[in-house]
């Protein structure tokens, strides 16, 4: 198969492995990993673009496996300051998670539905990217708190840990809302279209309403501190993974080899 | 007896509970996703029966694949009581501490939301309890139908489509890439003409026009004879869960307008 977007994703993937290894502090290349990492963001973006032009105005089917890639990158190049170890530690896990998300993509790809009409509208499309970044902001709220969970103890005087769980919050808050935003949008969209506040032909929804209450326990339980630090950290880090990668498996298709162009 | 109200009244408000609670739920819809995967057509007929309707048959039929479906009730129930609880003593202990124009209100923003949660499930309670469904209704060109105890018909006047043409889109050549219906809505003292398409639903004597379904799909081909399925639904939480909608949001703003502009400033 030799479609564009295929390739430039399976680039993509490379681009953010290359990207992954120098960033290193061991690797002498270092400073090849913005060209790495911008040049993935460039190949991620022209997948999701082809894929767009085949379906625009309506909403591409299953575009979330291949565009969160593309919002937790650019999320992650939002977060600054990246001499900071934990910072280092974040986005490695990031392009980790990025590799990971491609390759299951490219091996269980859905890209065999056609769009429909009812999503010619623009409250889906406000769906599906307001819940992309939401996604890309509790991905990043669970790497800053894996961050913080193996050395809890042994950092003195737990500054650390206490500052990744403080990002962490702040992360989880923003994709808290941007979720919320999503599922507004979906359930206008399911107003308009269907008539109902939720349409039951579509399993997904339970497991967007399943992050959404993962995320509002997440925020609780750092205003409330009713746990102690380890715990909260290792329940959101892996949590959060778990509720993120259960919230990706409506977009993953049956196993199809990957073919190299 | 008055200690063990106000003692079940401030356990049932445990932020502890909210905890609890949310983990459940999660996992719960989580099981439910597997469910419904499974055995989507045993779900799809709630939308037009109601939740009622839906419980005494498909539901109780079905426990192995439902039984996740009456769990998450029970437990949205528990959700929403300790929501409103745990929200009335902070609010009520924020009023009586209330000073500071900006502060208060940032810190009034989750309390706003938690209401508002309460309000849209309400609302879909409403909506999945009282919703009148009139299901089947199809029109083709000329034919009208009219809805009942409110003495208002419905005719199809028109079908004016846009076909897509073009090679982005190949599976779309010659398709509808816009249906477009125009009907005509008679109250019996007035009448006027409004359009439905996909994702455009008409509102008439309390009731919503949904398309459901329409023919032809492409142009030439077949050449079916134009139709129109419709959805009409009476819903009287609509509104409700809309409200609920619009203070969630208000109250989301509000606290990123605290999170951003106060606490950032105080923390700088």
């Amino acid at each position: 198969m030799t479609d564009p977007a295929r390739i430039t994703l399976q680039l993509a993937a490379l681009f953010y492995l290359a990207a992954f290894v120098v960033s290193w502090p061991v690797s002498t290349k270092r400073f090849v990993f913005p060209f790495l990492f911008f040049a993935a963001l460039g190949c991620n973006s022209f997948t999701i673009y082809s894929r767009y032009m085949q379906s625009w105005p309506m909403l591409p089917m299953h575009l979330g496996a291949l565009a969160l890639p593309l919002c937790l990158a650019l999320m992650l190049a939002f977060l600054g300051g990246l001499r900071a170890f934990t910072h280092w530690f974040v986005l490695r896990l990031g392009l980790l998670l990025c590799v990971a998300l491609i390759v299951v993509a490219l091996l269980f790809p859905k890209d065999f539905y056609l769009p429909f009409l009812k999503s010619k509208t623009y409250l889906s499309h406000a769906f599906l990217w307001f819940a992309l970044f939401a996604k890309g902001a509790c991905a990043i709220s669970a790497l800053w708190a894996l961050s913080a969970w193996p050395f809890a103890t042994a950092l003195p005087e737990n500054i650390r840990p206490l500052t990744a769980l403080k990002h962490s919050l702040g992360w989880a808050a923003l994709g808290f809302g941007l979720w919320t935003i999503s599922m507004f949008c979906g359930e206008l969209w399911c107003y308009l279209g269907w008539g109902t506040p939720v349409v039951w032909q579509d399993p997904a929804l339970t497991l967007t309403l399943a992050g959404w209450f993962f995320y509002a326990c997440v925020l609780h339980l750092h205003l409330t501190k009713s746990w102690n630090l380890q715990l909260r950290a290792a329940f959101i880090g892996f949590g959060g993974l778990v509720v993120l990668a259960m919230s990706c498996l409506p977009d993953f298709g049956p196993f199809r080899p990957v073919v190299l162009p | 007896m008055k200690s063990r109200r106000t003692s079940l009244w401030h356990r049932l408000g445990s932020i502890n509970l909210t905890i609890v609670l949310c983990i459940v739920l999660t996992m719960d819809l989580i099981w439910g996703y597997f469910c419904l995967e499974r055995k989507t057509p045993i779900f799809t007929p709630l939308n037009d029966m109601g939740l009622w309707a839906w419980s005494k048959t498909y539901g109780l039929y079905n426990l192995q694949h439902t039984g996740w479906f009456f769990l998450l009730l029970v437990l949205l129930t528990a959700f929403s009581l300790n929501t409103f609880v745990c929200t009335t003593n902070r609010v009520q202990q924020l009023f009586a501490s209330r000073r500071g124009g900006g502060q208060w209100l940032g810190k009034l923003a989750p309390h706003v939301m938690h209401y508002a949660l309460i309000v849209i499930l309400l609302g879909y309670l409403c909506s999945y309890l009282f919703t009148d469904v009139l299901t089947g209704r199809t029109l083709v060109p000329g034919s009208s139908l009219s809805l009942p105890d409110t003495g208002g018909t419905v005719s199809l006047l028109a079908y004016e489509p846009d076909y897509y043409h073009g090679k982005r889109l190949a599976f779309f050549d010659d398709a509808v890439i816009t249906a477009r219906f125009r009907l005509q809505l008679d109250d019996g003292n007035s009448q006027r003409e409004a359009v439905l398409s996909c994702t455009r639903p008409v509102r008439f004597q309390g009731y919503s026009l949904h398309l459901k379904n329409f023919a032809p799909k492409k142009k030439g081909g077949m050449n079916r004879k134009t139709r129109v399925d419709l959805s009409i639904r009476k819903d009287p939480g609509v509104g409700i869960y809309l409200v609920g909608m619009g203070l969630f949001s208000l109250g989301l703003l509000l606290y990123f307008f605290d999170w951003v502009m106060i606490r950032e400033k105080h923390s700088s």
